[in-house]
This record gives C-alpha cells, sequence and structure tokens, in this order.
C-alpha cells in the first residue's frame, strides 16, 4: 500500500524502501484499527432520538495501558534500529569511491572529476563503483539530493560535508537543491548520468582539456573549448550576427568600443574579454556577457586565442550569401505584409533568439506575442501593441521583459518603418 | 447591550455588558475580554496568512509560471505565511485565547493570577505583532526559519523580525507564568491536582515550556545584532561563524514550539471526547503524564530538523532515538480518547465531529512523524514535500482543527449564544475533505522527492500539485464558515444558550453563559472530580 517510492538506482535504496514500507504497512493497520473503532464506536453507541442511554463508569485499566504503551514501544526500538543502521551505510563509503568536489553556488552545481574534468549541473559516474561526493557551497546553505539514490547531504560555506552512493543501475537521474537558497532555488537542479564502465571511461576522456590538450595542438583545442564552454551560443565563426562579436576576421582587428576608444584585438584584448568582459565593450553589443575567471587555465587561454587568430585565415562565406540562401529571391512587393515581415524575421536573424514554438531561447518566443501582457524588469506592466514592438526593435533596452537579460541590439538605422510594420504583421500571425 | 438592559431590567449582567464602550475593552483587566481580544487579533492574521497559502497554491496549481506571482514574491509569500501563522497565531494561539477565557472559569477562579500582567501580554503581542509586520513587508524572503547565511545576505528585516519574535516572546513568557501562578495559587477549594481538568493541565505543562524555552530565541538575537553591528563572527562563515548554530538555537526554541502549539489543542479534545460521550477519560492519569512527558521530551529533540545539516553522526543518532520516545506518550494519549467512547452516549455534534477527525488527522501526523524520526528514512524525506504535509498535519490538522474544536464547544460559553448547527457542520465537511485533500497528495509529492520551497517544478508533478490546490480552496472556504458562522451568531443571534448546553461537569458550565464579571456569584466548592460521568461499575473503578 502506498508504494510510490522513486526507482531504487543505488545500494541503500532497497534498505531504505525496505523500513519505510515496513512503516508504512504498520502505520496504515494501526490508523485503520484506532480510527476504524472510534468511528464504530461512534456508530454503535450513537445517542438515539435525541436521548442519552446509560454509560458505565470505566475509568481505565490498567493491564490495556500497560499494552498499548509497550507495543509502540517495542516497534519503535524496531523502527529505530533499522534507521540507524541504515544510516550508518550512508556514512561509511568504502575506501576505493570515485571522488567527486562538488561545488554549490546561487544557483549551480560545479563538478570536478580526479583527472581535472569539470561539468556543470551534471555528472556522469560509473554504474556499480561506489562514488563520492566532496561538497563546499561559495556562498549560502544549499542541499545536494538525488531522489533516486536515497541521498541527500546539506552543503555548507563553512566547511566541507561529504555523502556517498553506489550506483546499481544506468540511466539518467534528477538530482535537486533542497535548501532554500533564494529566488533560483527551485531552478537548482541537476543530473546524474549512471554509465557503464566503458562508457565511462570514454566520457572521461573523449573531451577532457588534459586528455586534449596532450592529442590537439593549441588550434584545435580552442576549437573543442569553444563549443564546450559555449561561446558558441553568443559569438559565430562565419560573420553570421549573433548576442555577440563575431570571431571570423577578429584577430589584428581595430573594434571601436561603446565608450568611443579603439581597441586593436590582440592577445591581452582577448584575454580581458573571457576574464573581465565587460570592462572593454564593442559598440553595438550589450555587457552582458559572463566572467570566465577562474574556469580556464592559461593554456586553454592561449588555445582559445590561437584559434581566434586562426579564424583570420579562414575564407568566411559571406553574410549576404548566408541569407540568400535562406530566402529565395522573389519580388517581396508581391507579398503580403506578413510575409515580408516573415523572411525579415530570418533575415534580420530576430529568429535566433526569439523562437516561434514557444520555447525560452534568448529573448521573449514570438508565440503569441501579440498583446501579450506581463511584468517587466523593474515591475511595471506591458502589454505588447504595435507601439510597444516598434519600439522594442528601436530601442530594444528602454523595456525589458523580467526574465530576461537585456541582451538584443538595437535595430535603428537598419529597418524602415515599413519593414518594421511588415514584422508587426507577421508578429500577429505567430500563434 | 446597554439598552437591552434598559428596556429588559431583568437581563442578568455579564461580562460582556457590565461595562460598555471601546475604552472598557482597551483597559480592561477581565481574563475572559482579554481571551476575547486576542482571539479578534489571532483570528485577523489567520485570515490573511490563510490568503496567502491560497495565493501560493493558486501558483503551484500547475507546473511553470502562472503569471500571478514572480519566484522571488512566491518566496516572500511563502515566508510571510509561514511566520504569521507561526509567530502571531499558532504560537500564541490557544493558550492565549481559550486558556486565558477558561483557565480561571475551569479552576473556579475570578481571573488570573495577575490581571495586570495578563493585559500587558497583550499589548506586548499587539507590539511584536506590528514590528513582524514591518519586517515581514521588507520583504522578507528567507522562509520563517531565517536561516543564516542566507538570512544575512538578503536584507536587514531578519533583524526586525528577531526582534519582533523577542517582543512575541514576552507575551508568551508572561502569559505562561501567569498561568502557573493561577494554577499554583487559585484553585477553589476542592479542586485537588488529581481533579484538574485535562486542558488546565495541558495549558500547564504548556506554561512550562512558554517559560523554558522562549528565552532561547532572546540570546539567537542578541548574537544576531552582535553579528550584525559589531562584526562579531558567529553565524556568518565570512566572519569565521557556524552557519549551523544558528540552525541548533533557532531549533532549540522552535521545537519545544510545537507543544506549546499542540499540547493545548490535546487537552481540548481530552474535554470534549468524556462530555459528548458521557464516559470519563480513560485513563485520567496516563493523559496527564502523557502531556508532561511531551513537554519534557520536546526540549530534547530539536536536532531531528538537522539530521543532513552537518551535525556529528553521533548526534544524529542521538537525536533519533529521542524522538522516538514522542512516539509514546502520543500513542496512550490516542488509545485514551478512543476507549473514552467506548460504551459511551455519543453525541455527534460540531465539536465532537471536529475531535473525532482530530483522532484520525493525529493519527496520520503521528505516524508520519515515524519515518521523519528513522534516520535512514528522514535523509529521503528531509526538505521534501512529505515534510510539509506531514507539519501540516500537526499544526493545522492538530493545533487549528483543535482551537476551532473548542472554539465550538465554548461558544455558547463565551457569547451566550448557540451558532448554527447546520452551518457548523458543512463548514466541518469541507474543512476535513479539503485538508486531507490538500496534504494527503502533498505526502504523494514527498514520496515522488519533490522538495519544498520550490516555486516551479518538473511536470511529473502537475496532478497532484492541481488536486491539493482544490483542497486547499475548500478547506479555506470551510474555515470561512466555522468562522463567520461563529462571529456572525456570537455577534447577532438570537438563540440564547443555557448554562450547561452540552451537559458537561466541568466547572466552567456551572455559571452563567456568558460569565458575569467574577465568574461566579460565590466561591465554589468541588468536592467531584471533573469526569464522573456515567454509572459506577464494579470493574474498572480505579483511576
Amino acid at each position: 500500500m502506498f508504494r510510490f517510492l522513486p526507482e531504487q538506482a543505488s545500494t541503500f535504496a532497497a534498505d531504505v524502501d525496505w523500513i519505510h514500507n515496513w512503516i508504512t504497512d504498520i502505520s496504515v493497520f494501526f490508523t485503520v484499527a484506532i480510527f476504524g473503532a472510534a468511528i464504530l464506536f461512534a456508530i454503535i453507541w450513537r445517542r438515539r432520538e435525541g436521548k442519552d442511554h446509560a454509560t458505565p463508569q470505566i475509568l481505565g485499566d490498567h493491564k490495556l495501558e500497560a499494552i498499548w504503551t509497550i507495543v509502540p514501544t517495542l516497534i519503535c526500538v524496531f523502527v529505530a534500529v533499522k534507521g540507524l543502521v541504515s544510516y550508518q551505510d550512508m556514512r561509511t563509503p568504502p575506501a576505493n569511491t570515485l571522488d567527486i568536489s562538488v561545488t554549490a553556488e546561487q544557483f549551480n552545481w560545479s563538478f570536478e572529476y580526479p583527472n581535472g574534468k569539470k561539468t556543470t549541473n551534471d555528472i556522469t559516474v560509473p554504474v556499480g563503483h561506489p562514488v563520492k561526493f566532496i561538497m563546499r557551497s561559495k556562498d549560502v546553505i544549499h542541499s545536494f539530493f538525488i531522489p533516486a539514490m536515497r541521498v541527500k547531504k546539506d552543503v555548507l560555506p563553512s566547511m566541507f560535508t561529504t555523502l556517498w552512493f553506489e550506483p546499481i543501475k544506468t540511466g539518467s537521474y534528477q538530482g535537486f537543491c533542497t535548501e532554500y537558497c533564494g529566488a533560483g532555488h527551485s531552478a537548482m537542479l541537476f543530473k546524474v548520468n549512471v554509465v557503464s564502465d566503458a562508457e565511462y571511461d570514454r566520457w572521461l576522456t573523449d573531451d577532457s582539456t588534459e586528455f586534449m590538450k596532450s592529442k590537439m595542438n593549441a588550434e584545435d583545442l580552442g576549437r573543442a573549448l569553444y563549443e564546450q564552454k559555449t561561446c558558441n551560443t553568443c559569438h559565430s565563426i562565419d560573420g553570421s550576427m549573433r548576442i555577440g562579436p563575431s570571431f571570423a576576421k577578429l584577430w589584428n582587428k581595430k573594434e571601436k568600443l561603446v565608450d568611443g576608444t579603439e581597441v586593436l584585438v590582440d592577445e591581452n584584448y582577448i584575454e580581458s574579454s573571457i576574464v573581465n568582459p565587460n570592462a572593454q565593450v564593442v559598440a553595438g553589443y550589450a555587457p552582458i556577457m559572463p566572467s570566465f575567471e577562474g574556469q580556464l587555465s592559461v593554456d586553454e587561454i592561449k588555445a582559445l586565442i590561437a584559434f581566434i587568430k586562426g579564424l583570420e585565415k579562414t575564407e568566411v562565406a559571406p553574410v549576404a550569401a548566408v541569407q540568400a540562401v535562406a530566402v529565395a529571391p522573389v519580388d517581396r512587393s508581391k507579398l503580403k505584409p506578413e510575409e515580408r515581415g516573415k523572411i525579415l524575421s530570418q533575415e534580420k536573424l530576430c529568429i535566433s533568439c526569439h523562437s516561434i514554438d514557444g520555447s525560452k531561447v534568448i529573448g521573449p518566443s514570438f508565440k503569441g506575442i501579440y498583446g501579450r501582457k506581463g511584468k517587466l524588469v523593474g515591475g511595471a506592466d506591458y502589454e505588447v501593441t504595435d507601439e510597444y514592438i516598434k519600439e522594442s526593435i528601436l530601442n530594444p533596452m528602454a523595456k525589458v521583459v523580467d526574465g530576461y537579460a537585456p541582451a538584443m541590439p538595437p535595430y535603428a538605422g537598419q529597418l524602415s518603418d515599413d519593414d518594421i510594420n511588415d514584422i508587426i504583421a507577421y508578429l500577429k500571425t505567430v500563434k | 447591550m446597554s439598552t437591552a438592559a434598559s428596556t429588559a431590567p431583568e437581563v442578568k449582567k455579564n461580562y460582556l455588558n457590565d461595562h460598555t464602550g471601546i475604552w472598557s475593552w482597551i483597559y480592561t483587566l477581565d481574563h475572559k475580554r482579554i481571551g476575547i481580544m486576542y482571539l479578534v487579533s489571532l483570528f485577523t492574521f489567520f485570515f490573511i496568512a490563510g490568503l496567502i497559502a491560497l495565493t501560493m497554491r493558486y501558483e503551484l496549481m500547475h507546473a511553470g509560471a502562472s503569471g500571478l506571482l514572480t519566484p522571488k514574491q512566491y518566496n516572500v509569500a511563502f515566508t510571510l505565511h509561514g511566520a504569521m501563522m507561526v509567530f502571531l497565531f499558532i504560537v500564541p494561539g490557544i493558550p492565549a485565547t481559550l486558556g486565558n477565557f477558561l483557565l480561571p472559569l475551569m479552576i473556579g477562579a475570578k481571573d488570573v493570577a495577575f490581571p495586570r500582567m495578563n493585559l500587558l501580554s497583550y499589548y506586548i503581542y499587539i507590539v511584536g505583532a506590528i514590528m513582524a509586520l514591518v519586517a515581514l513587508l521588507n520583504p522578507i524572503d528567507t522562509g520563517w526559519t531565517f536561516y543564516t547565511p542566507y538570512s544575512i545576505q538578503t536584507g536587514q528585516g531578519v533583524v526586525l523580525m528577531t526582534a519582533a519574535a523577542f517582543v512575541l516572546g514576552f507575551s508568551s513568557i508572561l502569559t505562561g507564568l501567569n498561568f502557573i501562578v493561577t494554577i499554583h495559587k487559585l484553585r477553589a477549594p476542592g479542586m485537588h491536582w488529581m481533579r484538574l481538568p485535562l486542558f488546565v493541565w495541558a495549558t500547564y505543562a504548556t506554561a512550562g515550556i512558554q517559560v523554558l524555552a522562549t528565552p532561547v530565541v532572546g540570546i539567537n538575537l542578541l548574537l544576531l545584532i552582535m553579528e550584525r553591528t559589531m562584526g562579531i563572527g558567529i553565524f556568518d562563515p565570512k566572519l569565521g561563524g557556524d552557519p549551523v548554530l544558528f540552525q541548533h538555537l533557532f531549533w532549540f526554541y522552535s521545537h519545544p514550539v510545537v507543544y506549546i502549539m499542540i499540547l493545548p489543542a490535546f487537552g481540548i479534545i481530552g474535554e470534549i471526547i468524556p462530555v459528548f460521550s458521557r464516559k470519563p477519560i480513560f485513563g485520567y492519569k496516563a493523559v496527564v503524564i502523557a502531556s508532561f512527558s511531551l513537554a519534557l521530551l520536546g526540549f530534547f529533540v530539536w536536532a531531528h530538523h538537522m539530521f543532513v545539516s552537518g551535525i556529528s553522526d553521533f548526534s544524529a543518532a542521538t537525536f533519533s532515538i529521542i524522538t522516538f520516545g514522542v512516539a509514546i506518550p502520543t500513542a496512550v494519549k490516542v488509545f485514551n480518547w478512543v476507549s473514552t467512547m467506548y460504551r459511551g452516549s455519543i453525541r455527534l455534534d460540531t465539536p465532537m465531529l471536529y475531535a473525532i477527525s482530530f483522532i484520525f488527522i493525529f493519527m496520520v501526523a503521528g505516524t508520519t512523524g515515524i519515518y521523519l524520526a528513522t534516520l535512514g528514512v528522514d535523509v529521503f524525506y528531509h526538505d521534501t514535500y512529505f515534510v510539509v504535509a506531514h507539519f501540516h498535519y500537526t499544526m493545522q490538522g492538530g493545533a487549528v482543527i483543535g482551537l476551532i474544536a473548542g472554539l465550538h464547544f465554548w461558544f455558547p460559553k463565551m457569547s451566550g449564544k448557540m451558532y448554527n448547527e447546520h452551518i457548523a457542520k458543512i463548514g466541518f465537511v469541507l474543512v476535513f475533505i479539503g485538508f486531507n485533500l490538500t496534504f494527503i497528495p502533498q505526502f504523494v509529492l514527498g514520496m515522488h522527492g519533490m522538495p519544498r520551497r520550490y516555486f516551479d517544478y518538473p511536470p511529473e508533478f502537475e496532478s497532484l500539485h492541481f488536486v491539493s490546490t482544490i483542497g486547499a480552496f475548500m478547506n479555506g472556504l470551510g474555515y470561512a464558515m466555522a468562522i463567520f458562522n461563529l462571529a456572525l451568531t456570537g455577534l447577532f443571534g438570537k438563540v440564547k444558550a443555557p448554562r450547561n448546553p452540552y451537559d458537561s461537569l466541568s466547572l466552567e458550565w456551572q455559571t452563567d453563559s456568558p460569565p458575569i464579571h467574577d465568574n461566579f456569584e460565590t466561591t465554589p466548592i468541588i468536592t467531584e472530580w471533573t469526569y464522573g460521568y456515567g454509572t459506577p461499575v464494579r470493574d474498572g473503578t480505579h483511576h
């Protein structure tokens, strides 16, 4: 009865579940028996027709009272001991554990493997091997919880705490932060991937920077890092426009900055842009890049520099050519406004940040956007009207929807009023 | 009421009409009036905190953001709900309201031992409540537990809030002290210790906790202030402090507080069941001993809130074992209540319906506590919805439903009117079904591993959250019906209550409804035990 616990994915699970289910059965039995007795008494001896019947003055019964003191005591002793034993197992890791270092901070989890491999919000462990986590928080208290493994431990800023388990089943399991830590608490999730030994070895070495460093030249390592550290989300290598400047033909270029000064893209500029990205922001871009300080070694920064340097030589397809593939050469004046708007939304790459299927990318989805109401950063209300869309295109920082970063570049001077009206017509159709 | 007195001179004076006007309430030293003032204040906060709970349940009804609250606002909402319910409603709860009203009546006294201190405790409560509201509306988003170092990081409000808890604590200490002295010194002739009603015993045990545990919150406040103003590292790891120490001090007060909330509710159930079964309470002494065992054990179990906090394994084991000790007196109480109904003449009026439902709810509250005392299992359940459901079964299902049961039971005495029995019964059905519909799904959510204090959740949890929200609104509607029924019939009702509508043997029913200012015309002399219902039999005559 009431068997709702998650699947058993660690060696502890069976023990914990056994005592859990035993408590359930005994609890259900006693609850039904005792409350059933109360209901039964209330039915059998209820007062009829508004008249009391005679009742015996029973004051107590020592024998009965002794029984219902001793029986619960025995049950409690049994459950307490079983609980202690299962806890003892959780607190006694074997000697041969795979040790993973865990750093929690508002609101993500960083993991580091013995070979230096680092991951975020994602753990891969081999099935059948005990794994131990050595945990520390950078800020407030968090708690590391994997239901399928039946383990949980608080992660403190003041001392290290540890936790171990031995996974017995391959699969992907959800992990949660269970100590309330602030606004992003409910999004502080992680995944535990339990894989076979062979797969684990491949995973551990395949894209590990140690492994790559030994096999790759600096430029290739830089290319791998470009994807692994998700630089590619915001920086293209083919000249196309994303959130940040493209890496294509970037090397040795003189860039104009938001404060009007110029800077030469050299080793030091690239390094400072990685470590302290918002100090020297290129004109036309928002200061939104997170710092990668401490996440990249000097060798890795060197590799990224080599990679960007290499892109100077690469023949990149001109932007226009990319667009030509996407958009068939038609006489646009013959199209309906919403069709022209749709083509514009692809040409201007709106859809790289605004999905049309409702999924959350960088900006709010276009799906059902027209007429949408909600809150802006700062708490004011907004409603998506013609005016609102126009303003958001020409001056996107003026009104930013709550929950999104002020990341969109302004399109003033790049789109005519007619273009904007076409886009508005198109947006009305995205439902 | 003065007009009623002038047109109908035969109307007797009582505590409600002997003095009139707002000042007669503001300056009153009458324990009955102070009890009523507490009642109105407490239920105001209960109403607000309840609406906040419904707002949260609405947000959680479907996976994803509802658009009603942002994550930050949701976090503020659960902080407001928890802090107001705990500090402004359930902790003062039954002792301040029914305790104040009934205790002197039950022991045959004219008032409590220190009537002025009693009024002072009320105004201290009001000051503390205002401080708490100011602090909470800052707003605080720490949860009612104020765990460091998050509470240090998130703003200054937490110091004011702890200061409010400190002030509210004094109200609690003064009430406790007053009750202890009253019970020792003001019992009417013949009211021996072993003749005391169980509600008095429960209030007495509670008063002990109030006086002993509450000062620890004061210590916590002083340490927090020292840290914030002088930079002495106590809880903040940046200053070399230990955040786990805060949890120890917090729970050293906040666990015994659970028994401040629940023991008086046990007392109420112990009063209602004998009267409506026409039977003496089964095992009177055992029930009294159980109350004191719980009050005592309550001091030594606080770290069961901290099994995964980083305390030593030895501490965890010790606190687990002591926690199991709580189960035994609780079980004894439940067994004794049910046995009291055996061969009774059971009247299923509203107070008894609540009392019987209390037995079920407390069985669930108690048995789910067993899981949480069991170390290996608590590691899984800690900070999940299972814990949320468990403590709502004790706090709401226990303390609040106990209070509502008691309010219905003593309403005729307090107001001199009878409430509408039909509406009260509909209210009861809504409360009982709504309550279980709210929290049984939350037990299941906990079994699935759903953590608490989550603004959003994975979509597979949606159906259970949906049912829980429906239950919460039903529960809210039930409380609204029950409370408005009492409030409106109390103010405008026409049906006068007799002295003793339920034929109770307890002393408070032997005087007028509502009682006169001095409670009794002459000091009563007690010759019998409070629970002498039924016909004496040869077997089982010991007690």
